[in-house]
């Protein structure tokens, strides 16, 4: 009884309001709690403008090859793990610990920092239903946000740009790398990938040539462009489709246009900016340090992508995942330390993923096998941080198939990212409303 | 099954395709000799490369090395802490030396050796195979793996599978060499279903454990360098794959795998989208793995089927394929009738264009069509194709070096560069590309060179263009014509074939 009145009271109010005028009767009302909310909501249904100044950026962080999330963030007082892993397994004393029963990975020095300043949230056991053991097929469902069974040809990121960034300039995305992540599929595929911002042009021997290289480049395609790009869509050959109609050359002719006009400003920010902090010399700690000198120089970007391989440790990982989770931990703290000396630490969010955890039990060669459920990472100043989730049951009883079970679905993470961090409604991108998990 | 082109459909627009697809494409003068052959003649030209010699040698350090493997053994074995950091830099360094060669042996067999078709199958095969020396280490393997992909390049599916699964670059790459009885490893198991037979969804989390246990035993002698059975590996009990059970080896669960239908449409989808350049429709994959069937599944005379196919020669197929980047580089080569840039520069350029030969990204492979393409890669062919027809160093090799740990304005760096600055590419020979008469008018010079670079015409506007370059130079030089060749590679319809 109560409750109705007060909307009806709601009601009254939007209808004598500027914002009200447009949404009235038609706004649901479990969108809105306050008004403001309300507002902020109406607000964010709106096309995103996207300025390098102000606007919050995410960086995503791919740990390729699927990262052994047990001996990452360690359950180092648990006995099942100690038993499923008598030669792998990290003692106590080689754990940055996090509490009595958990600690990072002892190589994560900088991650351990973070957490302390409460810069560092550990969600624990993440995952999905019917987890797939396929590397590819793994890193294509959290690459789409896909269920486990369905095939989805476009990126969730590439829907975020669909829904959110229509009009945007195509540095709305930035891949440090050489190819576009499957993330950033889209039905208008936006997004930029360099790696060295100095090569990042057309090298012409005079004018003339420059010109005549525009020319060739600007010209109409040799059909038009449907508006959804049906035909040459990115996500159809790596996906297995076929190609219905459109031509290859049409998406080369795309691509070709945005290389031209990302070029100069890339450049010119590239050489404008300077790193303070001092990273690992590795592609993770390059690539990170690019991302800030763009951050500083106010490129008008909403996601950066970045990854880091190598992760696949069938064999002697102890040696190779020291090493990685070290290069991962020092390049991400660096990256925050310039980002606080920039003053930009509070416009970024880093989110890390992996495609899959690894089996419970080592292997025979000082290794483990494909698994399930792992941790994710995420590292800011306006978040929750700290210890998330629940670390998942080692009984051997618990497992299923040998793996952990997960707690949290990995949507429900993205669905937090882009309702809380990138204002976006969150259902139109992930093709249903997964509940944000309260972490940003 | 496949309907065959009637052979007064033959024309050189259709030569021209069949040797840019069945081969890395050639200069006119080649494909107008394919087109006087006719259909028949043509495909056979190419896939019956067992007529021709082939001349070229192998690298001589291609064949086991047990001497050099034991010394290096035992250095490191027995050896002080000095000298073992010794041999394993001079390992290094040997290796690193060897891939460089190794790689510029295969291209220069693409490039300019007498089988171009049988090389396009081992380009298929190494992208199918995907295996890296980046944990493989050992260029011996590499080459070997190759050079078996050479010798079954056309043969049949299930020798194939059971060669290369028993070599010793894929024992090492997929960890099936460390299996044991006690604890199997999954990963050849899991992989050779996924992504050499059988694909997602074709088979169950039970088979890839099940599998892993009958595969235990296969294994590699290092000392040898060379497959070994090892029975106190093997796991000799029951094991119940694809529902049937039996105290299987890794031979018998090949011949199942051979026996599901589903590793028939697996590969012959795969080898249509290699060749036609998208994946086929589930009714034309039933056409392919029944031609592949009825040919007891063997290569060569299912893509003798499919070279002859109307299918092969659809409208939405013929220049409607992004070329590789190995296609882009030795494609290039060919058309212009120039040679390929030194192994450290051609090796530099593929890296940066997406295509590290003996290293691709992981074992599923490059993944191909348009992910070949992103701003990135795109501007990098532009600027590679300045470095193919000037002759000069393509600037991201250079660049490369600057970006090594601890390298950006060292020594290091430093002598890489002069090294760099030494190294000439041929460049493009005019005289070659144009007769005089073409040479005389701008017009003709880009008609010319529009059939030698594209086999059709570009759109009026982008002509005019290419006219208006060449015009607005009073004296017309080599130079100038160079140029305008490197803006005609730097479209978007040059990085399609």
């Amino acid at each position: 009884m109560k409750n109705e009145i007060t909307l009806q009271t709601r009601r009254e109010f939007l209808r004598r309001t500027v914002l009200g005028s447009a949404l009235s009767w038609t706004v649901p009302a479990f969108l809105a709690d306050t008004f403001s909310a309300l507002q902020a909501q109406a607000a964010d249904s709106a096309i995103q403008t996207t300025t390098g100044k102000d606007a919050t950026i995410l960086v995503v962080l791919q740990m390729a090859g699927g990262n052994d999330g047990i001996n990452t963030v360690v359950p180092y007082a648990n006995d099942f793990y100690h038993k499923a892993r008598p030669k792998i397994g990290l003692k106590p004393d080689e754990v940055l610990k996090l509490n009595g029963e958990i600690g990072l990975h002892g190589a994560m020095k900088g991650f351990k920092e973070l957490y302390d300043a409460g810069q560092l949230s550990v969600i624990q056991g993440v995952g999905y239903p019917n987890p797939n053991r396929s590397h590819f097929r793994s890193t294509e469902i959290w690459q789409t946000a896909s269920d486990s069974n369905k095939v989805e040809k476009n990126g969730w990121i590439g829907r975020y740009f669909d829904n959110a960034c229509a009009g945007a300039d195509t540095t709305v995305g930035v891949t440090i790398g050489n190819q576009l992540p499957e993330a950033f599929f889209a039905a208008k595929p936006k997004g930029i990938v360099f790696n060295n911002p100095q090569n990042y042009r057309f090298m012409a021997n005079g004018n003339a040539t420059e010109e005549s290289y525009k020319k060739l480049n600007e010209l109409e395609m040799s059909s038009p462009l449907p508006d959804d790009n049906s035909g040459g869509s990115i996500a159809m050959l790596p996906a297995g489709m076929p190609m219905t109609g459109g031509r290859a050359v049409d998406f080369i002719t795309r691509t070709a246009l945005d290389a031209q006009h990302s070029s100069e400003e890339v450049r010119a920010i590239a050489a404008k900016v300077r790193n303070i902090a001092v990273y690992p010399p590795s592609q993770l700690g390059n690539s990170l340090k690019m991302v800030a000198k763009l951050i500083g120089g106010g490129l008008a970007t909403r996601v950066y992508y970045v990854s880091q391989g190598g992760y696949d440790t069938h064999t002697n990982q102890v040696a190779s995942q020291q090493r990685l989770l070290g290069d991962l931990a020092e390049s991400v703290k660096s990256f925050t330390d310039d980002l606080k000396a920039q003053g930009n630490m509070g416009r970024v969010l880093v989110m890390t993923f992996s495609e899959f955890g690894r089996r419970v039990t080592e292997n025979a060669n000082g290794g483990t096998d494909h698994g399930a459920a792992a941790p994710m990472f995420i590292v800011g100043d306006k978040m929750k941080s700290g210890l998330l989730g629940k670390y998942p049951s080692l009984a051997p009883q618990d497992l299923y198939q040998g793996d952990i079970k997960y707690n949290v679905d990995f949507r429900s993470v993205y669905a937090s990212v882009l309702e809380n961090w990138l204002k976006t409604k969150s259902a139109p991108i992930l093709g249903k409303q997964f509940t944000p998990l309260p972490v940003v | 099954m496949l309907k065959p082109l009637a052979p007064d459909d033959w024309n050189y627009t259709k030569a021209a395709h069949l040797l840019n697809r069945a081969g890395f494409g050639g200069p006119p003068s080649d494909i107008q000799k394919l087109a006087d052959l006719g259909l028949e003649q043509a495909v056979s030209r190419l896939l019956d490369y067992e007529k021709i010699s082939d001349p070229a040698k192998n690298p001589d350090w291609a064949k086991p090395n047990p001497d050099e493997v034991r010394k290096y053994r035992e250095t490191v074995r027995t050896g002080t802490p000095v000298e073992k950091k010794q041999a394993q830099r001079e390992q290094r360094q040997l290796y690193q030396r060897r891939m460089t060669e190794l790689r510029g042996w295969w291209l220069q067999r693409m490039a300019a050796g007498p089988r171009p078709f049988q090389e396009k199958m081992v380009l298929f095969w190494h992208g199918h195979f995907a295996t890296s020396v980046d944990k493989v280490k050992n260029p011996y393997y590499m080459w070997r793996q190759n050079e078996l992909f050479r010798r079954l390049a056309t043969g049949n599916w299930r020798q194939l599978l059971l060669d290369a699964g028993k070599d010793p670059a894929m024992l090492v790459w997929l960890d099936q060499a460390q299996s044991r009885r006690q604890h199997a490893n999954e990963n050849f198991a899991r992989e050779v279903m996924e992504l050499f037979t059988l694909g997602q969804g074709n088979y169950t989390e039970k088979d890839v454990t099940e599998a892993a246990r009958a595969l235990t035993g296969w294994s590699l002698d290092p000392k040898t360098e060379q497959y070994i059975y090892r029975p106190r590996f093997h796991d000799d009990t029951d094991k119940t794959i694809f529902g049937q059970t039996g105290n299987f080896d890794g031979d018998d669960f090949i011949g199942m795998i051979m026996a599901r239908p589903q590793s028939a449409r697996f590969i012959t989808a795969k080898i249509w989208n290699y060749f036609a350049g998208q994946m086929p429709s589930e009714e034309l994959n039933t056409q392919l793995a029944a031609a592949f069937r009825a040919n007891g599944n063997n290569f060569k005379p299912f893509l003798r089927v499919l070279f002859r196919s109307q299918e092969f020669y659809g409208d939405d197929i013929i220049r409607n394929q992004v070329k590789s980047p190995v296609q882009w580089l030795v494609s290039s080569v060919r058309m212009l009738e120039n040679q390929l840039p030194p192994p450290l520069v051609s090796w530099g350029m593929l890296r940066q264009l997406g295509q590290d030969l003996f290293a691709p990204p992981n074992v599923k492979g490059w993944d191909g069509g348009i992910t070949w393409i992103s701003t990135n890669t795109l501007l990098t062919r532009y600027n590679d194709a300045q470095s193919l027809v000037e002759g000069t160093l393509p600037p991201l090799t250079a660049g490369d070096y600057a970006k090594q740990p601890g390298n950006a304005g060292g020594k290091r760096q430093m002598r890489a560069m002069k090294a760099l600055k030494r190294v000439r590419l041929g460049g493009m020979n005019v005289e070659k590309v144009l007769t005089p008469g073409e040479r005389d008018d701008k017009g003709t010079i880009v008609a010319a060179l529009e059939m030698r670079l594209f086999q059709t015409s570009l759109n009026a506007d982008q002509e005019q263009t290419l006219r208006e370059f060449l015009e607005a130079k009073t004296k017309l030089t080599d130079a100038d014509i160079i140029t305008a060749t490197r803006l005609m590679m730097s479209t978007p319809e040059f990085q399609v074939t």
